[in-house]
């Protein structure tokens, strides 16, 4: 787990969250360094959005703390929230509103003067692609569009944490292609990210570091590199010969980093002792036994993998 | 930003979703209509057959203009300004910015009141325009001012009921059915109080009575004209005098009590999700 640094923008410590006997967070520690893209994962119901409203004050733990900037949102929402920006799942918009308007009542919120506002609307509404639509109200829009406001509306304060709740859901590819790269070059202009998402593929892609939280539990916390490695029990090559034969079989079974070899037709599943990628070590021992290569692949290893198996119980490695 | 400022933002914002409500516009055209009728159906039908002096009838149309739908159009704003937030899950948008939650109430219950000051403003222009136009001109208009915040005064107390419920409940439909319930039940109870009183002498039923929500709602208004220019002569009813202090009491307490009840609720408790 990572441990609470004094570089933390995001404190999350021994956080109980009950909701009448159902305990819905339980001890969840996590922190959250600045330039991280941290990626929040679990399945529906353990704890995510539970976990993201009490780090913006909207619930009052039962037990534990956060810290935002190291200021507790719950007793001092004015400092701590200044420089937050929030895009909530699937939001639902004042529809009284158009676009700008919004913007700049939450321009407002945030204490943004008339020049800043009327900027930041501009260049915002730009970058979430809604130039056209900017003076339409809200209820004319479709649910990507509103998910595309309220990324430019997360935005308005300049925030120094950003916290999404499922920024991408609804939006067509285009702009979920668009909005990684945004997050990513938010991240390396020294923000820091916080995504909830059930997109495994997409936090692979843009996520420095990984949560993953099972009901209401974190069973793990760390860099994405750790988590793969974390919950991989082994790494696999798959060996397509032309001929598979039982001398190949028992050699590359006797070799000190192969655990074992599973066949099935011509193709061989050598378990690996060690992650490490030893692809040209296993060639050479198939040359040396007169084998024809026909492929050799390191079986890939996803985040997928390693959060389902986090999710089973999987030991860590 | 200064508590007053964020205290304005939200102010501004509540006004916008109040006035976006195409039925809030719809019952303040409804009770202008229903004023101008009352006025016109006077000067039409019974200043003709009364012999009564009709420079201050301008106080009867303005008192007359507030009657049901003032209370409809405060039970309604007020419903709906706390509710409707957590029903759309706005709530969560609008608190996950820096503010308070105490900031945020005042300015939503500043916000929806004033909705309710302009349009009791407009029905009192609306009275005092109508009665110079039908029935010459008018005196004691000086009071025009004083009779106009004794009416929003008095529309405190379901301004506030209706707030309160809005919050507790977090449910608009039934913060208004709740605070509507409770405007007829106390007007129909204040009735039979009150005859009870005239019948038995027995003072209980007068303190009963005046306790009730519309006792002090309904008067407070009256009770400072009286207290301002004496009894008027009304074709429709007499503007009766009585204790304004009492009555002005009775709204602080309706109005503290529902205030303070609505912010522990909301400062005490979770900002609870939308509903699905």
């Amino acid at each position: 787990m990572n441990t609470l640094s004094s570089q933390s923008v995001i404190t999350v410590s021994d956080l109980t969250k009950f909701y009448g006997d159902f305990k819905a967070l339980d001890a969840v520690s996590f922190a959250v360094e600045k330039g991280w893209v941290y990626g929040y994962l679990g399945p529906n119901g353990a704890g995510k959005t539970t976990t993201i409203r009490t780090m913006l004050g909207l619930l009052k733990p039962d037990q534990g703390e956060v810290q935002i900037t190291g200021i507790n949102p719950t007793k001092d929402p004015v400092h701590a929230l200044q420089s937050v920006g929030y895009a909530p799942e699937l939001p639902t918009l004042q529809t009284f509103f158009s676009g700008e308007q919004l913007m700049e009542f939450t321009g407002k919120m945030f204490g943004l003067d008339k020049l800043t506002r009327k900027e930041k609307i501009n260049q915002l509404i730009d970058l979430v692609g809604l130039k056209e639509w900017g003076n339409k109200k809200i209820g004319k829009y479709s649910k990507g569009m509103v998910q595309r406001l309220s990324v430019a509306l997360s935005l308005i304060n300049d925030p120094l944490v950003l916290i999404m709740d499922e920024p991408t859901i609804g939006m067509d590819p285009e702009a979920t292609a668009h909005f990684r790269n945004l997050f990513t070059n938010l991240s390396k202009q020294g923000k820091t990210v916080f995504i909830s998402s059930h997109l495994l593929d997409e936090v692979q892609r843009i996520c420095t570091h990984v949560g993953m939280i099972n009901r209401g539990k974190m069973v793990f916390d760390g860099p994405i590199t750790q988590v793969l490695e974390a919950f991989t029990r082994k790494w696999v090559v798959e060996a397509e010969l032309e001929k598979v034969t039982k001398r190949m079989i028992s050699g590359l079974e006797k070799l000190d980093y192969v655990e074992d070899v599973e066949v099935e037709g011509n193709k061989l599943r050598i378990g690996l002792k060690e992650k490490k990628d030893l692809r040209g070590e296993i060639s050479s021992e198939i040359f040396k036994r007169k084998g024809v290569l026909l492929s050799l692949n390191l079986q890939k290893i996803t985040l997928e993998d390693a959060y389902l198996r986090a999710l089973r119980g999987g030991e860590q490695k | 930003m200064s508590f007053v400022r964020r205290v304005a933002v939200i102010l501004g914002y509540e006004w916008r979703r109040a006035l976006a409500k195409k039925w809030v516009l719809a019952l303040i055209v409804l009770a202008i209509a229903f004023q101008t009728l009352i006025l016109v159906a006077l000067a039409q039908f019974i200043a003709t057959a009364l012999e009564v002096e009709f420079d201050t009838i301008w106080v009867v149309g303005v008192l007359q203009g507030q009657g049901l739908f003032v209370p409809l159009i405060a039970i309604i704003i007020a419903g709906g300004s706390m509710s409707e937030e957590y029903e759309r899950g706005t709530a969560d948008i609008l608190l996950s910015k820096p503010i308070t939650k105490v900031e945020y109430i005042t300015g939503k219950f500043l916000g929806g009141f004033s909705v309710l000051c302009l349009v009791e403003g407009i029905t009192t222009a609306t009275g005092v325009v109508l009665s110079l136009g039908l029935f010459g001109p008018q005196s004691e208009l000086q009071i025009a001012p004083v009779l106009f915040l004794a009416i929003a005064y008095s529309s405190l107390v379901f301004f506030s009921l209706s707030f309160m419920f809005s919050e507790v409940f977090r449910r608009g439909t039934l913060a208004m059915f709740t605070a509507f319930g409770i405007f007829i039940a106390s007007s129909v109870v204040s009735q039979i109080l009150s005859l009870l009183y005239l019948s038995t002498g027995e003072p209980l039923y007068d303190y009963i009575s005046k306790g009730l929500p519309t006792w002090s709602t309904t008067n407070f208004a009256q009770f400072i004209v009286s207290q301002l220019i004496g009894t008027l002569q009304s074709p429709l009813q007499p503007i009766s005098s009585g204790d304004f202090q009492l009555a002005a009491a009775i709204i602080a307490v309706y109005a503290g009590a529902s205030i303070v009840i609505a912010t522990v609720r909301l400062v005490k408790s979770d900002v609870s999700k939308k509903a699905d």
